[in-house]
């Protein structure tokens, strides 16, 4: 797992704590973002924790042509933004 | 004006509505409609309070009761409904009883009446405020056509909202089907729509979002795409343009206050800065000095706002606006409120939590940019001792978690070393508004 895999599931863990969810195990590339255990409100805190660590926001920095729909495309579009900073 | 009775029997057909796994055809409610009112002429003239139990019933109570009741209150759960003499419907097993005795007045089924349609905005205090309309403001946008006639719309709002309302009339008013699925998960509202063949969709931006996170959204063969409710970004615009490169797509500007829908359809954000001089648009705009968008439509506006109309008869709608390469575009709202994906939030009832812990002398609460959300909650408080900040975050939280909806909780606490106060004194929250924007 990469760090910055690592990272992404550590703040996931921490919204789904802060918002009494409960992630899926394991979560897979192709596992949905959907399907995670977070909902729409969790991924909206998730950015923004994960701007806090990161000290970036790729769905503002960049146009993002796609949204993400699994957790392999999500780790992507950071991956990009992180390869950009 | 006819009433939305009128208006369905003149239809050359009407259409279905779907929900909780059920089927109805519009025609059936129509009848049930005027069972209701054979069986209750009591209710003639009356103010009801109408509450949400499910789609079919809700939709016959609107047809039964416009026109021929004096005031229709949409009541959401738990909302407190306003005093006075309002009759509950449904009626509980007593009332309906109780009722039934009463004696009938008499009156002839052709009387109608301007009958006056309350919703509800929640208040700062979280006491609702109500808001009055006429039916012929409700239905300015709604039209009929043929192909029209021909879509499947997705009800994804709760219907006793000003944004739910639209669409079940636009829907009823065309004459097509409508498949409810407001209070489902994004998969299950995906495959809902699927099943429904639907074609017509109406969402706030960050539903949009949800929606293409699922990957699935291009599955749906959508004619008409709908946002509203929160402002809408270019990217959303654009990512959906890109996978319904021919369907109708409009954004909407609408003002529950006001009553008032601006539909914009060239794709771009914000609406072109020719409105504000626009004679050929159904409502009059402006800016005023203090970046507030004013409108002034061509029918009466609700009473409450009187304090908020200049002279001129432009009532303020507290949005404020900033002029971008002859764009009008929306920033956000002057009284602070964010919104959280479609759900308001009151930054003093979020203070007043946040200063309820022993060690917060002063909060302030406003909003960050958030491209999933549109905005999220932040704060930023000053505290007595900062000896362990991860743990009175952490207190805050749960506080928080205990006393607010879960997009109320901040996402984000600040411990700061003071904050900034205008010269009156009050906590100034324009500077975040402003910071974030630009």
């Amino acid at each position: 797992m990469t760090n910055l895999e690592q990272q992404i599931k550590h703040a996931m863990q921490q919204v789904a704590d802060l918002s009494d969810c409960a992630l899926v195990e394991p979560i897979e590339p192709t596992t949905l973002l959907l399907e995670c255990g977070l909902d729409s409100l969790g991924y909206a805190m998730l950015v923004a924790q994960l701007e806090e660590d990161l000290g970036f926001d790729p769905f503002t920095e960049l146009q993002i042509d796609i949204y993400p729909s699994t957790f392999a495309e999500f780790l992507a579009i950071y991956q990009q933004c992180a390869n950009n900073q | 004006m006819q009433s939305l009775l009128q208006q369905l029997k003149n239809l050359p057909k009407t259409g279905v509505i779907t929900y909780e796994g059920e089927s109805c055809a519009v025609s059936e409610l129509i009848q049930k409609a005027a069972e209701i009112k054979h069986q209750n002429p009591q209710l003639y003239q009356g103010d009801i309070a109408l509450g949400y139990t499910h789609l079919a019933e809700f939709v016959t109570a609107l047809i039964a009761f416009d026109g021929w009741c004096s005031a229709i209150y949409l009541c959401p759960p738990n909302v407190a409904i306003p005093q006075g003499e309002l009759i509950k419907w449904p009626l509980s097993g007593d009332a309906a009883m109780d009722d039934a005795t009463k004696k009938q007045p008499v009156f002839s089924s052709s009387e109608v009446v301007q009958t006056k349609w309350y919703m509800a905005t929640s208040g700062t205090t979280g006491e609702p405020k109500w808001y009055s309309h006429s039916f012929e403001s409700l239905t300015a946008s709604s039209k009929y056509s043929e192909q029209l006639q021909s879509m499947c719309w997705a009800l994804l709002y709760q219907p006793f909202r000003f944004a739910g309302l639209q669409v079940v009339l636009q829907a009823l008013l065309s004459g097509a089907n409508l498949v409810d699925a407001a209070e489902n998960e994004p998969l299950v509202q995906i495959a809902l729509l699927k099943q429904n063949k639907t074609t017509a969709i109406s969402a706030t931006p960050s539903l949009w979002r949800q929606l293409l996170m699922t990957g699935q959204l291009g599955d749906l063969k959508l004619q008409y795409i709908t946002l509203g409710g929160e402002i809408a970004d270019q990217s959303v615009l654009d990512n959906l343009s890109r996978l319904f490169p021919k369907a109708k797509l409009r954004h909407i500007y609408a003002s529950t206050e006001t009553g008032v829908g601006l539909v914009v359809s060239d794709g771009l954000a914000g609406f072109p800065l020719t409105w504000l001089e626009s004679l050929a648009l159904p409502v009059a705009l402006k800016v005023s000095d203090t970046q507030h968008l004013m409108v002034k439509p061509n029918f009466k506006v609700c009473q409450t706002l009187s304090a908020q109309t200049d002279p001129q008869g432009f009532v303020d709608t507290l949005d404020i606006v900033e002029i971008k390469e002859h764009r009008v575009l929306f920033i956000g709202r002057a009284t602070g409120t964010i919104n959280v994906g479609g759900n308001k939030v009151y930054p003093e009832k979020v203070e007043q939590v946040l200063m309820q812990s022993a060690n917060v002398s002063q909060a302030k609460v406003y909003p960050k940019k958030s491209a999933l959300m549109g905005e999220l909650v932040v704060a930023d408080i000053t505290v007595l001792n900062a000896d362990d900040p991860q743990q009175l975050k952490t207190q805050i939280l749960i506080n928080c978690k205990n006393q607010l909806q879960r997009f109320e909780i901040p996402t984000k606490i600040n411990i700061v070393n003071n904050i900034a106060h205008d010269p009156s004194g009050k906590l100034n929250r324009k500077l975040n508004r402003k910071q974030q924007h630009d």
